[in-house]
């Protein structure tokens, strides 16, 4: 079993991100509250979209990464950098491809989180 | 005819702005500070040309903070180093100055973008280190283009949507000059209407100890005289950060849109001394020629020229090739023209120096003053017959030539004129 890491610890990768999004992260590292991991998700889906994109809208299960959040091929590159840094997680190209709406990935990211928990 | 500066665009350690920076070259004074890099009082580099108003030190950009009246767009600043902070800043006023705005350049077949960097040391070490953490699995989706040398051409060029020309230039010390000349040239052959030139470099540990390995930087303590061109006490130049841009355009194109010539870019000429990896060659032969093909592409002579804009960074090696240089070209000929270092009150920001010069250049044309030397105490032997004036010289050049020396041997000189004095 890997030690768990210090919830004290800051997580570089978040700064800059509002308070409650750090807090639910925490939350996650503590007590393993998947929710709170969901809600870090999808800040992370509103933060890397493009800036051109247009009016933002309600983020909801059914948004689609590209057609309604305007991702490029970059800015879903910088997504899953941005998930395996802050979850130590790998995602695959293939994972990535499959993913199309907020319920894709957020499913993603809880099924690999699972797998490490299940592996620890 | 020859193109016209109409913009230009200033993060120095001098000032961030036209204003400030004019008043520091006429008041002589420096923006050197006492600096301390990795926790380790040991080190030999004690100042540095800081850029205030910035932090920019982290790796991370969501931990970046730079003045609030410009907005860089999210997206935008996630592919960035730290000196593409700088740069985009520049730009933004050079347009402003220009008076252009973003869209006004976007998507317009006749503008291009020329840029000067070496490159992100600190982004490249902190990705590569990020993917070795992760043995290979994975690694910044935008280390690439955030860290090597093309970095300002990749996201400069995009957020602008520059489609005449993007390109980037990679020649150390004198990289933002060849942007310059290169730019310069397109112009003058009718393939553009407008180019955008800037050089940034930023100011870090990565970026500037291993200039010290060199022995190239001076260890002095006191930020007041570390940096002092052509003096006896010199002993090697004093890092500095930054980007200075500038908005160059053929004469037509800034007559159509009623734009008011800065000044002319009225001609350049560049060398090599095939001599050395760094030091210049003793006698600065290369720079002698880069000299006098600038002024011959001009097509003036050296008596024409009021005002000499040295590259002098301070190092005993480089300041004495220039001097010889200079006097060779001048001194040979009876002509004394005013020769000022302006690294004296900046520090060295390497592939900004040549575009830096030009700026400071364009603000001695418009504001009628020669930069004078104050660092300048006891001057060196081989600078007998310079003009090395110590304080503000008041009086308008009309025309000035700049010196740009780098690594490998690499020179190159660009000719300025007042509006009024073109020679085209």
């Amino acid at each position: 079993m890997s030690p768990a890491p210090d919830p004290a610890l800051p997580v570089p990768a978040l700064a800059g991100f509002p308070p409650e999004v750090r807090e639910a992260f925490q939350r996650y590292r503590t007590d393993g509250d998947t929710t709170a991991a969901e809600k870090v998700v999808i800040a992370a889906a509103v933060d890397y979209r493009p800036a051109g994109a247009g009016v933002a809208r309600a983020v909801t299960d059914d948004t689609r990464l590209i057609e309604d959040l305007g991702y490029d091929s970059v800015a879903v590159a910088e997504l899953a950098f941005f998930l395996e840094d802050v979850f130590d997680m790998t995602i695959s190209n293939e994972d990535i491809l499959a993913v199309r709406t907020i319920a894709d990935l957020r499913g993603c990211v809880m099924r690999k989180l699972a797998g490490k928990a299940g592996a620890a | 005819m020859n193109p016209v500066v109409t913009g230009v665009g200033f993060i120095t350690p001098i000032g961030n702005d036209r204003d400030s920076v004019g008043l520091s070259l006429r008041e002589g004074r420096h923006g050197i500070e006492r600096v301390e890099f990795l926790g380790n009082p040991d080190l030999p580099v004690k100042v540095a040309g800081t850029v205030k108003g910035f932090n920019v030190e982290s790796p991370r950009w969501r931990e970046w903070t730079w003045p609030s009246a410009v907005h860089i767009p999210k997206d935008v600043v996630r592919g960035l180093a730290p000196h593409g902070v700088y740069a985009f800043c520049a730009i933004e006023q050079a347009l402003s100055h220009a008076g252009l705005r973003a869209p006004d350049i976007a998507g317009d077949p006749s503008t291009g973008l020329y840029c000067a960097s070496a490159g992100s040391a600190m982004l490249l070490h902190h990705n590569v280190a990020q993917m070795r953490a992760a043995r290979g699995a994975r690694g910044n989706p935008l280390g690439v283009v955030s860290s090597i040398a093309g970095t300002l051409n990749f996201n400069l060029g995009a957020h602008y949507g520059i489609i005449g020309n993007v390109c980037g230039f990679v020649s150390a010390c004198t990289s933002s000059s060849h942007a310059l000349g290169y730019a310069v040239d397109d112009l003058r052959l009718g393939r553009l209407d407008r180019a955008i030139v800037v050089g940034a470099e930023e100011l870090n540990a990565d970026s500037l100890l291993p200039f010290a390995h060199m022995r190239a930087l001076s260890g002095c303590a006191d930020p007041g005289t570390a940096s002092c061109p052509f003096d006896v006490r010199r002993n090697g130049f004093v890092g500095a950060g930054g980007a200075v841009a500038l908005v160059v355009e053929a004469p037509a194109a800034a007559a159509k849109r009623g734009a008011r010539p800065l000044a002319e870019a009225s001609g350049w000429g560049q060398a090599a001394d095939g001599y050395s990896i760094a030091a210049s060659h003793p006698e600065g032969a290369g720079l002698r020629l880069a000299m006098e093909r600038a002024l011959a592409d001009a097509r003036v002579g050296p008596g024409d020229i009021d005002l000499v804009s040295a590259h002098a960074t301070s190092t005993p090696v480089g300041d004495a090739a220039e001097a010889i240089a200079i006097a060779r070209v001048f001194g040979g000929r009876g002509l004394h023209p005013v020769v000022s270092a302006t690294k004296g009150l900046t520090g060295h920001s390497l592939s900004v120096s040549g575009v830096m010069q030009a700026g400071f250049c364009i603000l001695s044309i418009s504001g009628a003053f020669m930069p004078g030397n104050p660092h300048l105490a006891e001057a060196a032997r081989e600078c007998d017959g310079l003009e090395l004036p110590r304080a503000t010289v008041a009086r308008a050049p009309a025309r000035i030539l700049s010196n740009s020396s780098g690594f490998g041997g690499s020179n190159v000189c660009h000719v300025f004129s007042a509006p009024g004095r073109f020679t085209g």
